[in-house]
C-alpha cells in the first residue's frame, strides 16, 4: 500500500519536473549559442498561460481530437508512475514491468498521429506518417535494448532489473549494457523529438515532425500536449540513468534516503540534459531519408546488446 | 560467475571492433570508412597487447607494433591520399540499401553466434567469448565486398575482413606462429599495394571508381 | 638441397629482369634457361619419391617437404613454367609490348612461378596459405600488361575475389589451428602437414566440419570452381597469352593441390563421405554453370577458360569418389595442365595473326596458319576427352570410379555435361578451322622453333593416352595412398 502511493508520487513528482527540465534544456542551448534565452522556469507560466486560453477546434474534427490529448497525457503520466525515479521499486510489487512501458508509450504515439491525422489538415498528415516512419523503428529498439539488460537479471520487471544492476555494478561495463546504452539513447533522441531527428523549436513546416501532429490544437488540450511531452523526455532520461547507472536510488523507503535521492535523481537529470544540450548545438538536423539509418544503427545495437547478453550468460 | 578482466576487456575490445565494422555499412562518405578501418586498428592493436599481458606472450607485443605500423599509419596514409582524389565520390546508393545492411549484419551477427557454438563451447580460453564477434566481422567484410559499388569501399571492407580474421587467430589462439603471421602481414602489405595501383588504373580508364562501370564483360 | 635449385632459379630471374633497366632482350633469353633448373630438380624429387624412403626435407622446422603429391604438382609446374617462358612474350616474338611492360612482366612472372614452387613444396600449411595468396598479387599485377577497360575490369575483379577467396581459406586454417592447439598445446611446427595428420583422428568433428567449408570455398575461389568462378573468364581472357596459360594450366592445379591436402587431413577425422559430398556438389555445380556458358561463347579465350572452370569441376568430382576417383582426377589434372597450356599458348598465336579475340573473326587458320591450326584442333580434340588423347583414358578412369560406387544418375549427368561442351567446343572449332580467309590475313606460318615446343605438349597427350608409364602409375599410386589413407 505504502509503495503503491509512493509510486503515485514518484509519477506526480516527474510530472512537476518536467517542464523544468524542458525549459532546463532550452537554456542551456541558449546560452551555448551565445543568447541569453528564457529562464530554466519559462514552461511553468507556458502551461499557465495555455490553461487559461480557449479552445478552438476545427469543424471537421471528431471525438478523437477532444479525447486524445487526455489519453496521451494519461498514458505517459502512467509510465511516469512505473518508471524508477527515485526509489527502486519493490519486486514484489507486480508493477514497473519493461512490455507495460512499452506498450504504454505506444498508446500515446499511436494516439497522437492519429490526432494529428484527425482534422484532415495537410500539415498534420505529413507529421503523422513522419512520426510512424521513426516510430516503426524506434519502439522495438526500446523493448529490445530493456530485454537486453532484462535477460541479465531473469525478469523484464524494472525493479528486478535496477537491484541486478546494483549487486554487480561491473555489469555497466559489459558489451550488453554499454550496447543497449547507446541504442536507448539513440531512441530518446528519436522519441522526444531532439536533433538530429527533430528540431523541437522549429516553425518551418517542412522540417516539423512532432509539431505538425498537434499544429491545430490550443488552450488546454495543447498544454496537456506539451506537458506529455515533457514528461516523455524526463521518462526517457530517468530510463537512461536509472537502468544504466543506478547508485543514488532509494533502496530503502525512509524520508531522508528518498530526500537524497531526490537530489542525486534531479543531478543525472541535469546532467543528461547538457548533455543532449550540447549534442543538439552541435549536429544539424538529418534528412527525412536519413533518419532510418540512424534509427536502424540503433536498432542493431539494441539486437548486438540482446544477442551478447543472451549468450554470453 | 563474474567474468575476469581479461575476458571482459577481450570482449569490449572485440565488440568495438564489431562496432567500427558496423559504421562501414552506415556512412556514406569515403572518409569515414578510412576513419573506422584505422580505429578498428587501433582496438586490434590494444588487443594484441592485452593478450600479451594477460597471456604471458610477449612476441604479441612485436606483432602489435607491426600491426600498428601497417595497418594504423601505413595503410590509412594511402587510404587518404587516394581518398583525397575520389572525395567526390560517395556511396551514394549501394546495391543494399543502409536500414536493410544494418538488419542482415545483427542476423549476420546471430549467424556467427551460431556458427561458433562448438568452438566456444570447446575452448577453455578467457578469450573465447569474443569469437563470435571475429567471425561476425569477418561476415560484415563480407557483405560489404558484395554490395558496395565504390572500389575503395570495397578494398576497406577487405581489409576489415582480413582484421576479423586476424582478430579470430588472436582469440582464439593467441596468435598464429610468428612466421606465419609476418608472412601474412607481408603479404595484406602487397594485396593492398596492388588493390590501390587498381584502384588509380580504375579511375584512369573509366573515369570513376563505380563498380557498377564494371559491366563491360558479359558471360 | 634440391630444393634450393626448385625455388631459387625463378627468384634469380625475377632479380636479373628487375635489376637490368631498361629491358634487354637477352635478360628474357637467360630466364628462359634457368626455368630449366627447377624441372631437374622436380626430376630429383620424383626420382626419390619413387624409390621410395622418407621424403626429404629442408629448412628449420622442416619447411619445406617433397613427397610424392608435391613432386607430381611440382613437375607440372616447372614444366609448364619453362614451356611459358621460352613462349612468351619477351623472347622478341611479335609483341606489341614496350620495353617496361616486358620487364615487369618478366619480374612478376618469375616470381609468380618461384611462390607456385614455394607453394606445393612447403610443409608449414601457413607457408603454402602465404605462396598462395603471393601468386594471386603477382598474376594480378601483369594481367593488365596494356591497359584497356577490359584488361582493368578484370584485373580488379581477379585481385578483389580472389583475395577474399584466400583470406576465407585463412579464416579456416586458424580454425583448425584453433582446434589443434586446443588439443596439443602451441607447439611451433603444429602447422606441418604430417603433424597435422597424425593428430587428425583427435580434433574434434564439429569445428574440423566448419574449418573444412570454409577452406574448401577459399581454395575453390582459386581453383575456379562455382559459384566463386565469376573471376576466371575474365582474368584469363584478359590476361597475355602466357600468362593464360600459365594461370589456366598450374594455377588452378597449385589450388586443387591444397584442397586435396586438406581434404587428406579431414577425411582421417570425419571419414571421406562428409568432404566427397561437399566436392561432388561443387564440382557438378561447376560443371553445369561451365557447359552451358561455353555454347554461347562469342571470345575464344573465355570459351577455353570456361572449359578449364569446366574441368576444374570434372576433377573435384573425381576427388569425391573415393581411390579410384582421385587417381582419375589426378590423372586429369596432369592431362589438362598439358593441353590447356597449349591451347592457350596457341590462341597467343592466332590472336597475333588475326588481331582479334572474337570467334566469328577467325576462320580459316588451317589455311592461314597450318602449323598452329592443326595443333590447335588436336589440343582441343584431346581437351574434350577424345582418343588416343590422355583425357580419354582418365575420363574412361573417372567412370568406372562413379559407376563402381553406384553413382550412376550422376555418372549420367556428368556424360551428359562433357557432351554438351563437347558439342560446342567441336562446333566453335569447325567455325575457326573451316571457312573462307578474313581480308588483309596472311597466309602461311613458317615451321619455327615455337611450334615445335608445342608438340611435345602433344606427344605428351598422346603418350598418356596411349600406355601409362610405370613410374606416372607407381607415383599415382602412391600419391592415392597418401590421401586416402
Amino acid at each position: 500500500m505504502m509503495s503503491f502511493l509512493l509510486e503515485i508520487g514518484q509519477g506526480l513528482l516527474a510530472l512537476a519536473l518536467a517542464p523544468g527540465l524542458v525549459g532546463f534544456v532550452r537554456w542551456i542551448k541558449a546560452r551555448l549559442q551565445a543568447r541569453r534565452g528564457a529562464v530554466p522556469w519559462q514552461p511553468y507560466f507556458e502551461l499557465a498561460k495555455l490553461f487559461g486560453k480557449d479552445v478552438v477546434i476545427s469543424s471537421n474534427a471528431s471525438w478523437l481530437f477532444r479525447a486524445a490529448p487526455y489519453i496521451i497525457f494519461g498514458s505517459t503520466l502512467a509510465v511516469a508512475c512505473l518508471v524508477p525515479t527515485i526509489f527502486a521499486p519493490l519486486p514484489g510489487d507486480g508493477v514497473g514491468d519493461l512490455l507495460a512501458v512499452v506498450y504504454l508509450l505506444l498508446l500515446g504515439t499511436f494516439f497522437l498521429a492519429l490526432a494529428g491525422l484527425d482534422p484532415g489538415t495537410a500539415f498534420g498528415g505529413m507529421g503523422s506518417s513522419r512520426e510512424m516512419t521513426i516510430a516503426a523503428i524506434a519502439e522495438p529498439t526500446i523493448a529490445l535494448a530493456i530485454f537486453g539488460l532484462a535477460l541479465g537479471a531473469g525478469s523484464t520487471n524494472l525493479g528486478r532489473i535496477v537491484t541486478n544492476t546494483l549487486a554487480n555494478p561491473i555489469l555497466a561495463l559489459s558489451p550488453g549494457y554499454l550496447l543497449a546504452f547507446a541504442a536507448l539513447f539513440i531512441v530518446t533522441l528519436a522519441e522526444t523529438g531532439r536533433l538530429p531527428v527533430d528540431n523541437p523549436s522549429t516553425h518551418l513546416e517542412l522540417t516539423m515532425i512532432h509539431e505538425a501532429m498537434i499544429l491545430e490544437y490550443s488552450g488546454r488540450y495543447l498544454a496537456l500536449i506539451e506537458w506529455a511531452a515533457g514528461l516523455k523526455l524526463l521518462i526517457f532520461f530517468s530510463l537512461l540513468a536509472n537502468l544504466f547507472v543506478p547508485q543514488g536510488l532509494a533502496t530503502t523507503l525512509t524520508p531522508t534516503s528518498l530526500l537524497m535521492a531526490g537530489f542525486i535523481f534531479i543531478g543525472k537529470l541535469a546532467f543528461l540534459g547538457v548533455v543532449t544540450a550540447v549534442l543538439e548545438t552541435r549536429v544539424a538536423k538529418l534528412r527525412l531519408f536519413r533518419v532510418p539509418e540512424l534509427l536502424s544503427v540503433s536498432f542493431v545495437l539494441a539486437l548486438l546488446s540482446v544477442i551478447s547478453s543472451f549468450l554470453l550468460r | 560467475m563474474a567474468p575476469s578482466l581479461f575476458s571482459q576487456l577481450s570482449t569490449l575490445g572485440a565488440c568495438l571492433a564489431l562496432l567500427y565494422g558496423l559504421l562501414l555499412l552506415w556512412r556514406r562518405n569515403l572518409g569515414s570508412y578510412v576513419d573506422a578501418f584505422q580505429g578498428q586498428s587501433v582496438v586490434l592493436a590494444v588487443l594484441f597487447g592485452v593478450v600479451g599481458y594477460f597471456g604471458h606472450d610477449p612476441e604479441l607485443y612485436f606483432v602489435a607494433t607491426v600491426f600498428v605500423a601497417l595497418k594504423v599509419f601505413l595503410m590509412p596514409y594511402y587510404l587518404r591520399r587516394m581518398q583525397d582524389r575520389f572525395a567526390v565520390e560517395r556511396e551514394r546508393d549501394p546495391y543494399l540499401n543502409v536500414p536493410a545492411s544494418l538488419i542482415l549484419a545483427g542476423l549476420l551477427v546471430i549467424l556467427a553466434y551460431a556458427v561458433m557454438r562448438p568452438v566456444v563451447t570447446i575452448s577453455s580460453l578467457p578469450t573465447r567469448s569474443g569469437l563470435p564477434l571475429a567471425l561476425a566481422l569477418v561476415f560484415i567484410g563480407l557483405l560489404v565486398i558484395l554490395t558496395r559499388k565504390k572500389a575503395f569501399t570495397q578494398v576497406v571492407g577487405f581489409l576489415i575482413l582480413e582484421n576479423g580474421i586476424t582478430l579470430l587467430a588472436l582469440l582464439g589462439t593467441y596468435g598464429i606462429p610468428l612466421i606465419v603471421e609476418l608472412g601474412v602481414f607481408l603479404d595484406a602489405l602487397m594485396g593492398f599495394l596492388v588493390m590501390q595501383i587498381f584502384i588509380y588504373q580504375l579511375h584512369g580508364t573509366f573515369e570513376s571508381i563505380d563498380v557498377d562501370q564494371l559491366n563491360q564483360l558479359r558471360h | 638441397m634440391s630444393f634450393l635449385f626448385l625455388i631459387l632459379p625463378p627468384i634469380t630471374a625475377a632479380l636479373l629482369a628487375g635489376l637490368v633497366r631498361p629491358y634487354r632482350s637477352w635478360v628474357g633469353r637467360v630466364n628462359s634457361l634457368l626455368s630449366l633448373i627447377p624441372i631437374g630438380a622436380s626430376l630429383v624429387f620424383i626420382g626419390g619419391a619413387l624409390t621410395g624412403g622418407p621424403a626429404p626435407t629442408f629448412g628449420p622446422d622442416e619447411l619445406l617437404r617433397a613427397d610424392s603429391l608435391s613432386a607430381l604438382l611440382m613437375i607440372c609446374v616447372s614444366a609448364v613454367a619453362a614451356l611459358g617462358l621460352f613462349l612468351g612474350p619477351t623472347l622478341g616474338g611479335e609483341d606489341p609490348y614496350r620495353a617496361a611492360q616486358l620487364r615487369r612482366y618478366q619480374i612478376f612472372v618469375n616470381l609468380f612461378i618461384a611462390a607456385m614452387l614455394l607453394a606445393v613444396s612447403a610443409n608449414n600449411v601457413g607457408v603454402m596459405w602465404v605462396s598462395i595468396e603471393a601468386t594471386t598479387i603477382f598474376s594480378a599485377l601483369i594481367i593488365p600488361l596494356i591497359l584497356t577497360k577490359t584488361s582493368v575490369e578484370a584485373s580488379w575483379k581477379y585481385i578483389l575475389i580472389g583475395s577474399t577467396g584466400i583470406a576465407l581459406a585463412f579464416a579456416g586454417t586458424v580454425l583448425a589451428y584453433f582446434d589443434f592447439v586446443n588439443l596439443v598445446g602451441p607447439v611451433e611446427n603444429a602447422l606441418n602437414w604430417p603433424v597435422l595428420m597424425n593428430s587428425a583422428p583427435a580434433l574434434h568433428p564439429e569445428i574440423i566440419r566448419v574449418a573444412f567449408v570454409f577452406l574448401l570455398i577459399g581454395y575453390g575461389t582459386k581453383a575456379g570452381l562455382a559459384p566463386m568462378h565469376t573471376w576466371l573468364p575474365d582474368a584469363h581472357a584478359e590476361a597475355p597469352a602466357p600468362l593464360s596459360a600459365l594461370m589456366s594450366g598450374v594455377l588452378l592445379a597449385v589450388a586443387i593441390y591444397a584442397m586435396l591436402r586438406w581434404k587428406a587431413v579431414v577425411d582421417l577425422l570425419l571419414g571421406p563421405a562428409f568432404t566427397n559430398q561437399l566436392l561432388i556438389m561443387l564440382g557438378l555445380l561447376s560443371m553445369v554453370i561451365a557447359a552451358f556458358s561455353m555454347v554461347i561463347q562469342r571470345n575464344y579465350k573465355r570459351m577455353l577458360a570456361y572449359s578449364s572452370i569446366e574441368h576444374t569441376g570434372l576433377i573435384c568430382l573425381g576427388l569425391g569418389l573415393g581411390p579410384m576417383g582421385i587417381f582419375a582426377a589426378l590423372y586429369l589434372l596432369i592431362c589438362h595442365s598439358t593441353a590447356k597450356s597449349m591451347l592457350f599458348l596457341l590462341a597467343g598465336n592466332i590472336f597475333h595473326r588475326y588481331h582479334s579475340t572474337q570467334l566469328s573473326d577467325i576462320s580459316g587458320l588451317l589455311k592461314t596458319m597450318p602449323v598452329t591450326g592443326r595443333l590447335f584442333a588436336a589440343g582441343m580434340l584431346a581437351l574434350i576427352g577424345l582418343p588416343p588423347f590422355g583425357m580419354f583414358v582418365a575420363e574412361l578412369a573417372l567412370f568406372r570410379a562413379g559407376f563402381s560406387r553406384q553413382y550412376i544418375w550422376l555418372m549420367v549427368a556428368v556424360l551428359v555435361l562433357l557432351t554438351v561442351a563437347f558439342v560446342s567446343l567441336v562446333r566453335h572449332l569447325n567455325k575457326i578451322l573451316y571457312g573462307p580467309i578474313p581480308k588483309g590475313i596472311s597466309v602461311g606460318e613458317p615451321f619455327g622453333w615455337r611450334n615445335a615446343l608445342l608438340f611435345i605438349n602433344l606427344g605428351i597427350l598422346t603418350m598418356l593416352g596411349l600406355t601409362l608409364p610405370a613410374p606416372l602409375l607407381t607415383l599415382l599410386n602412391q600419391v592415392v595412398g597418401i590421401v586416402a589413407k
